[in-house]
C-alpha cells in the first residue's frame, strides 16, 4: 500500500520535510523516516524522488479505510 | 480493549478523563457498548504550548510558484519579506506536479496580443476577466526568464532552483507551519496565525500585508496531487470578510480505473519530466463532458481520443463553442506550435490511455477561476492589505474553463509578482499593528480547539463522510436542484454538528482538523453558488438547466459572510470590478 518500505535510510529528514501530505516523520528514536500516517499518502513520489539514496519504495495499490457508523 | 496505563502512569489529562468518566462509561458498558468510541487519545498537554512571534512587512502564506514570485518581487521593491508554508518550498501545493509553462513572445508569437486575450475570452464564453488574461501573457515572458537563471528548467525538482533566489536575497522561509487564521484589526490586516507539524508551538506573523499563494484545494480526492490542498487561504480570508468567488466552476481532470489513487502512475511518469515551455494553443477542456457522457453511458469508460466515434451520438451536455470543437474546428484553428507534432488523430493524450473514472480533482475548480475576488488588476482584495495571487486569487484569467495551456504556472508566477509590488506599495502606506494579546489567546484557543477535545468526530471520518457526499457524479458534476439541496442538508449536519466536535491527537491531526473545517465550508460553498447559478456554462453543468442563459448569467458568483455571520451570495457582471 502506497509508502511500501524505507530501505537504507540515513536520517537526512529530507522527505518529511517534501512530503506534502505530513505522512513521514523520523522516528525519535532510530532517528531514521518511518511512515507514520499511511492513510494520508498520495502516492505522488515526490518523496522518492528528493530522497538523496533512493531508499524508498512506493506501491500504486491503496486500501481505503474501513467505513465505521460513527466518528 | 481499553489502552493500559500500567507502564509509566497517566497524564494528567488522562486521568481527569477517566475520573470524569466513569460515570458516562458505567452506562455505556451496561448496554454493551464499546467505551472507546471517539475517546481522544492525545499524550499532548495542550496547556504547555509554546509561543512563536515572527515580524515583517509582507508576510508570503504559500511556496508555490505564487508564493515564489510575491517573495522575491515584494523583497525587491523594499519590503522586509516572510514566507511561511504548510510543506516546503517548491515541494508543496500543485506547482511540483506542473509541467508545462507558457511564455508569450511578442516577437515570435503569430497571434498578437488583441486577438490571444480575444480568443481565450470566446473559449471561455465571457467567464474570463479579460485584464488578468493579458497580464499573464504580457508579464510570461518576463517570469520564465528569471524562473530560467535560476536554473528552473534543468530540474524535475523544483526545490534547489526556488532556493536560489530566495537565498540570494535572504529571504526567511518558514516551512510546516499551518496557518490558520488571518488577523485583522481596525479593518485591515495585521496578521496571521497557525502552528507547527513538528513541534507543540503557536506561530503569530504580524506583517502589514499578507499575501495568500495557499493554492486552491479539494475534497482530497484519489488520483490528483491535491491532498493537502484544502482552500485554506479562502476559508480563512473568508471568516474575516473576504469576498471569495468561482465556487460553481469544476476542473474535470480523469483519474484511472487501475490504482485510481496513485497520481504518479496515472500521470504517466510525467512527474520525473523537467518543465517545458508552451505557445499559444487554446483549448476549451477539462470541464465536465466525460462526466456526462460517464452519468449517460455509465462509467468507467474508455477515454476516447477527442472526437471519436464513442464520445459523439450523445446528446445534450455541456455545450462547446464550435471554433474550439475537438472534431475539427470551425474558424481559424491555432496552429501547433513551433517543434511540437500535432496530437496525433486517434491517439490518447499522455498517459491517458485506459480506463478512466471521474472526481479525480473532486472540489477543486479550473485553475484561477476560484479564490478571492480581486478588487483591481493588483491582485488586491476587498480587505485592505490582503491579497491573493495563483490559484487562491479568483482572478478568472483563464476563465472557468482550461484555456491557455500551460497559463497555470505562467499565471501563478506573473500574478505572484504583480501581488508582491502592489503588497510592498501598500506597506509603504502603513504601520505595523498592535494585535492585542486578547485577541491571539482567542485565536489560540480556536486553534488548539480539536486537540483540547475529550471526544468527538476524527478529522478522517469526518472527511470521508464529506467526500461520499460531494463527489458523485450526480452532486458535482452532473448537476440538479433537488440532490444539491439533499447534499447541502448533509453539508450543514457536518457543519453545525460534527465540525464543532473534530477532535486531534497530534499536531498532524491538529491539521487534518483544521483542513477538514475548510474543506465543510468549501463544500457548503460550492452547492449554494450551484445551485444559484441556474444555466449551463463551461465547466458548471446543470441537467436542469442545460442551456447558457446569457440574459441572466453574464455574471461570476460572489460569497461573503454577512454583518449575522450568514454566508451571502452575490452576483458581480462579467467584465466589471467589485462595486
Amino acid at each position: 500500500m502506497s509508502i511500501e518500505k524505507i530501505n537504507g535510510c540515513i536520517g537526512c529528514g529530507t522527505c518529511v520535510k517534501t512530503c506534502p501530505t505530513d505522512v513521514i516523520r523520523l522516528d525519535p528514536k532510530s532517528g531514521k523516516a518511518i511512515i507514520k500516517y499511511p492513510a494520508d499518502c498520495q502516492i505522488c513520489h515526490l518523496c522518492r524522488m528528493y530522497c538523496p539514496v533512493d531508499a524508498i519504495t512506493i506501491s500504486p495499490e491503496k486500501s481505503i479505510r474501513v467505513i465505521v457508523s460513527w466518528g | 480493549m481499553n489502552n493500559s496505563d500500567s507502564n509509566t502512569g497517566m497524564t494528567r489529562r488522562k486521568f481527569i478523563t477517566v475520573a470524569g468518566g466513569v460515570a458516562g462509561l458505567a452506562a455505556l458498558g451496561s448496554m454493551g457498548i464499546y467505551s472507546g468510541w471517539g475517546k481522544n487519545e492525545t499524550e499532548l498537554n495542550t496547556e504547555e504550548m509554546m509561543n512563536e512571534e515572527h515580524s515583517s512587512d509582507v508576510l508570503v502564506i504559500g511556496s508555490g510558484m505564487a508564493g515564489l514570485f510575491a517573495a522575491v518581487k515584494a523583497h525587491d521593491a523594499g519590503s522586509k519579506v516572510i514566507m511561511v508554508s504548510k510543506g516546503r518550498l517548491g515541494s508543496s501545493g500543485q506547482t511540483p506536479f506542473a509541467k508545462g509553462i507558457f511564455a508569450y513572445d511578442s516577437k515570435t508569437s503569430e497571434v498578437n496580443l488583441d486577438e490571444f486575450v480575444a480568443q481565450v475570452s470566446r473559449s471561455a464564453l465571457g467567464t474570463n476577466n479579460p485584464v488578468y488574461t493579458r497580464q499573464m501573457a504580457e508579464h510570461s515572458l518576463a517570469r520564465v526568464n528569471e524562473l530560467k537563471e535560476w536554473g528552473f528548467f534543468d530540474s524535475v525538482l523544483y526545490n534547489k532552483p526556488f532556493c536560489k533566489p530566495m537565498a540570494q536575497r535572504n529571504i526567511p522561509v518558514v516551512e510546516r507551519i499551518m496557518i490558520t487564521n488571518l488577523v485583522k484589526e481596525n479593518g485591515r490586516i495585521a496578521g496571521a496565525a497557525g502552528f507547527s507539524l513538528d513541534e507543540e508551538t503557536i506561530h503569530l506573523f504580524k506583517a502589514k500585508s499578507v499575501i495568500l499563494c495557499t493554492g486552491a484545494g479539494g475534497f482530497k480526492p484519489n488520483g490528483f496531487p491535491i491532498c493537502d490542498l484544502t482552500h485554506d487561504g479562502t476559508i480563512m480570508a473568508y471568516q474575516i470578510g473576504a469576498k471569495v468567488t468561482g465556487k460553481e466552476w469544476n476542473d474535470g481532470h480523469p483519474g484511472k480505473a487501475k490504482n485510481p489513487a496513485a497520481c504518479f502512475d496515472g500521470w504517466g511518469n510525467m512527474f520525473e519530466r523537467k518543465p517545458e515551455l508552451t505557445s499559444v494553443e487554446i483549448h476549451h477542456d477539462l470541464g465536465v463532458d466525460m462526466n456526462y457522457l460517464a452519468y449517460m453511458k455509465g462509467n468507467p469508460f474508455k477515454m476516447g481520443p477527442p472526437g471519436s466515434e464513442e464520445n459523439i451520438n450523445i446528446s445534450g451536455g455541456p455545450c462547446r463553442p464550435a471554433e474550439f470543437s475537438r472534431n475539427g474546428h470551425a474558424g481559424e484553428p491555432p496552429k501547433p506550435p513551433k517543434g511540437k507534432r500535432p496530437p496525433k488523430k486517434g491517439g490518447t493524450p499522455p498517459g491517458m490511455g485506459g480506463n478512466s473514472v471521474g472526481g479525480s480533482s473532486a472540489g477543486m475548480a479550473i485553475h484561477k477561476s476560484e479564490g478571492l475576488v480581486p478588487i483591481n488588476d493588483k491582485c488586491e482584495s476587498n480587505i485592505p492589505g490582503l491579497y491573493a495571487a495563483g490559484d487562491a486569487l479568483g482572478s478568472y484569467m483563464a476563465g472557468a474553463i482550461y484555456t491557455q495551456v500551460g497559463s497555470s504556472l505562467a499565471g501563478s508566477a506573473v500574478q505572484g509578482g504583480i501581488a508582491g509590488e502592489a503588497a510592498a506599495e501598500y506597506c509603504k502606506t502603513v504601520e505595523m499593528q498592535t494585535i492585542l494579546p486578547v485577541k491571539m489567546n482567542e485565536i489560540q484557543e480556536e486553534i488548539l480547539a480539536p486537540l483540547k477535545r475529550e471526544s468527538g468526530y476524527s478529522p478522517a471520518w469526518v472527511t470521508q463522510t464529506l467526500q461520499g457526499i460531494m463527489i458523485p457524479n450526480f452532486i458535482l458534476y452532473i448537476k440538479k436542484e433537488k440532490l444539491m439541496q439533499a447534499a447541502l442538508a448533509y453539508i450543514e449536519e457536518l457543519r453545525d454538528h460534527h465540525m464543532p466536535m473534530l477532535r486531534a491527537a497530534d499536531m498532524h491531526e491538529l491539521r487534518l482538523a483544521h483542513e477538514t473545517r475548510n474543506m465543510i465550508i468549501s463544500a457548503e460553498m460550492k452547492l449554494k453558488a450551484s445551485i444559484m447559478r441556474k444555466e449551463s456554462r463551461c465547466s458548471h453543468y446543470r441537467l436542469d438547466y442545460p442551456e447558457m442563459d446569457n440574459e441572466n448569467w453574464q455574471a461570476w458568483i460572489n460569497i461573503f459572510k454577512g454583518d449575522d455571520g450568514e454566508m451571502k451570495l452575490e452576483k458581480q457582471a462579467f467584465g466589471s470590478w467589485p462595486v
